[in-house]
């Protein structure tokens, strides 16, 4: 059984996204997951979901999958243990330290490594299964072939997300730091959670500094306004290939889209995964059609998106900058 | 007392360089197998290597590949073989797979845990530590504050970079190639020239060496070498990735010097001329990197 695990990142989203269909929603919290604090949910929503969900017979799974600073650790603990006593069954995790100190206090709750974990190989998958995790999400570039020599090497819970980057472009989650370089900003809030500003890693949104206009140059010719990084897109053709391969959770993206494109891709994917079980050599092209509305969609919000992140990204970068013209020791004496 | 690093790719750029104000070298290129001659992907280059840097009385260790794939691991495993048999005096890795399969390989040498190890928390420097890493590198993210933590709460010795650009992404694929005659097309080693990508709002910059990409600036911290010493920090290492040999030369003998001073108790006096030095080899400018708790590319100067 195939579990579809989909985006709550507004718990009107979560709600609609459980009553389409996913078994699982995966919920941000405020300041630990790798998004602005607009796609994440205060701890009391949070509680709210698990109980809505509980009485559908569903689950809320947990993203805290921010790398934190060391010193945050027991908080971040104190957190999980908050959640799982709620009820939440799993939770994203990056830093595999804390996987390893999350697994033992609670050795029967789900831990999915995050994107951040960046696994390239099945070795990686070993490792991190060692380390307490019960799902690993793959790659959005891996084949079939590579997710089936994972499962063959490891036994371990696949996850695989609903969109793809066929190829070209940089790797992106868990080997990056290009929006921090530019723009990034730390500050403790009233609980003394450090936050990040501008890091994707160490938690608020990845300001896209990728999909701006840049200019390279090769072999005496210009390219200008490119973007570094290709995008994932909505995909659905290798489904079959990809379950018989032994992927078990299918992840819909989309923490950071509208509630309603989401309700729309959970509805669909929904059908498809029902088609597939239904048929031993489903036809899928009935869903093609579709399946390009939603790629436009995504699209489109993705655009909003990625330039509103990026006109972030260059406000901080020019605040920062007149803050240092102003004061050029001020970050120094932070280390005295 | 202290020691001061740099990596070199291939025969070729260790018989280039003078690489005699460093202690120990990193040999091999962990972002691009394909690169010529790269250490980190011919076996049969190893054994003279090691040779001629251990006979120059400096430590030699080895990087493997930072992002293999499942038929990677093949000729990972023949190139850790070889080095096991030869005097390296570590590993350094930057893939938890590797890292496992190191220790099913029964590999004795000590493991250091290199830039895209993601290493964050004392937490997961812990968990390395159970798998034979007995150095880390810091993710560029973390403070000072955070590095020096990690270090004492773990405990274990932590590598600081002092200069050179900073790795910001890693890929699987090559972007130059990709982005201009097409990744079907045969590489012909256009990373031998320089790449920068350009942004002319903010004044943004990064160079790109097709398999990585850095930061525009270099990182700058002669001017904090005194702070570093006092801080008993004492692994420090010169990025020298995407640079000549030439580079790494005149990079290593300022930092050699300013470090010797510091670690002595002696003053290091007014830096400011090789602080020049070094600005006319950084074509984009120098920073700090996250050091300070800002964004990567800002410099802060001694007040």
């Amino acid at each position: 059984m195939v579990m579809m695990m989909a985006p709550g990142g507004t718990k009107q989203m979560a709600r609609m996204a459980l009553e389409e269909g996913a078994e699982a929603v995966y919920v941000g919290v405020i300041g630990w997951s790798r998004r602005g604090s607009e796609h994440e949910l205060t701890d009391a929503d949070i509680h709210e979901l698990i109980d809505y969900a509980g009485e559908r017979g569903k689950e809320v799974r947990v993203v805290v999958n921010t790398l934190p600073s060391s010193i945050e650790i027991p908080m971040f603990l104190e957190r999980i243990e908050m959640y799982a006593g709620w009820g939440a069954k799993g939770f994203m995790i990056s830093d595999v330290g804390c996987m390893r100190l999350v697994h033992e206090r609670l050795p029967n709750v789900d831990i999915h490594t995050s994107v951040g974990c960046g696994i390239t190989n099945y070795e990686d998958v070993r490792c991190l299964a060692e380390m307490g995790a019960t799902y690993v999400v793959l790659p959005y570039r891996m084949t079939p072939d590579e997710v089936a020599q994972i499962r063959a090497n490891s036994g371990i819970g696949i996850e695989f997300f609903l969109f793809k980057t066929p190829s070209g472009g940089k790797i992106c989650p868990g080997k990056c730091m290009m929006s921090s370089y530019f723009s990034y900003r730390r500050w403790l809030d009233e609980n003394g959670k450090d936050h990040f500003f501008g890091s994707a890693s160490r938690g608020g949104d990845c300001l896209r500094v990728c999909q701006s206009n840049w200019l390279f140059n090769i072999e005496d010719a210009s390219y200008r306004g490119m973007t570094i990084k290709s995008n994932p897109s909505l995909w659905l053709e290798e489904l079959p290939a990809y379950l018989a391969a032994g992927v078990n959770c299918l992840k819909v993206p989309g923490r950071d889209r509208s509630d309603e494109l989401v309700r729309d891709l959970v509805r669909f994917y929904r059908r498809v995964l029902d088609r597939i079980a239904e048929q031993d050599h489903p036809d899928l092209s009935p869903f093609r059609e579709q399946l390009e509305t939603f790629r436009h969609r995504w699209t489109i919000e993705r655009g909003h998106r990625d330039r509103r992140l990026i006109g972030e990204a260059e406000r901080e970068a020019l605040r920062a900058d007149r803050a240092a013209a102003q004061n050029p020791s001020a970050t120094f004496e932070l280390i005295r | 007392m202290f020691e001061l690093s740099t990596n070199v790719a291939s025969p070729k750029l260790l018989q280039q360089g003078d690489y005699s104000a460093y202690d120990a070298l990193y040999l091999g290129d962990f972002s691009c197998p394909k690169f010529p001659d790269n250490f980190t992907s011919h076996p049969e280059l190893l054994a003279e290597a090691a040779e001629l840097v251990k006979g120059r009385g400096q430590k030699c260790y080895l990087r493997l590949y930072a992002v293999p794939s499942n038929h990677d691991l093949g000729w990972v495993r023949e190139l850790v073989e070889a080095a096991m048999a030869l005097p390296f005096d570590a590993l350094e890795v930057h893939n938890l797979g590797l890292l496992r399969m190191l220790r099913e390989m029964g590999c004795s040498k000590p493991l250091h845990l290199g830039v895209f190890g993601n290493l964050y928390t004392d937490a997961t420097a812990r968990v390395v530590k159970e798998y034979g890493v007995t150095r880390v590198y810091p993710n560029p993210e973390l403070s000072l504050k955070e590095v020096i933590y990690i270090r004492d709460h773990t405990p274990i010795e932590v590598l600081v970079p002092v200069h050179g650009k900073i790795p910001l992404v890693i890929s699987e694929t090559c972007f130059i190639l990709e982005r201009g005659r097409g990744e079907d097309n045969p590489c012909t080693f256009l990373c031998d020239e320089e790449h920068w990508l350009t942004r002319s709002e903010g004044q943004w910059s990064l160079k790109d060496t097709g398999r990585m990409t850095l930061s525009g600036s270099d990182l700058c911290m002669l001017e904090h070498v005194e702070e570093l010493a006092a801080a008993r920090l004492n692994a420090f290492y010169v990025q020298s990735h995407g640079e000549t040999p030439e580079f790494a030369g005149k990079v290593g003998r300022i930092y050699r010097q300013a470090l010797t001073a510091a670690f002595a108790g002696q003053p290091v006096g007014d830096l400011a001329p090789q602080v020049a030095e070094l600005s006319v080899l950084a074509r984009m400018g120098l920073c700090n990197g996250y050091y300070f708790e800002g964004a990567g590319r800002r410099y802060v100067g001694r007040v």
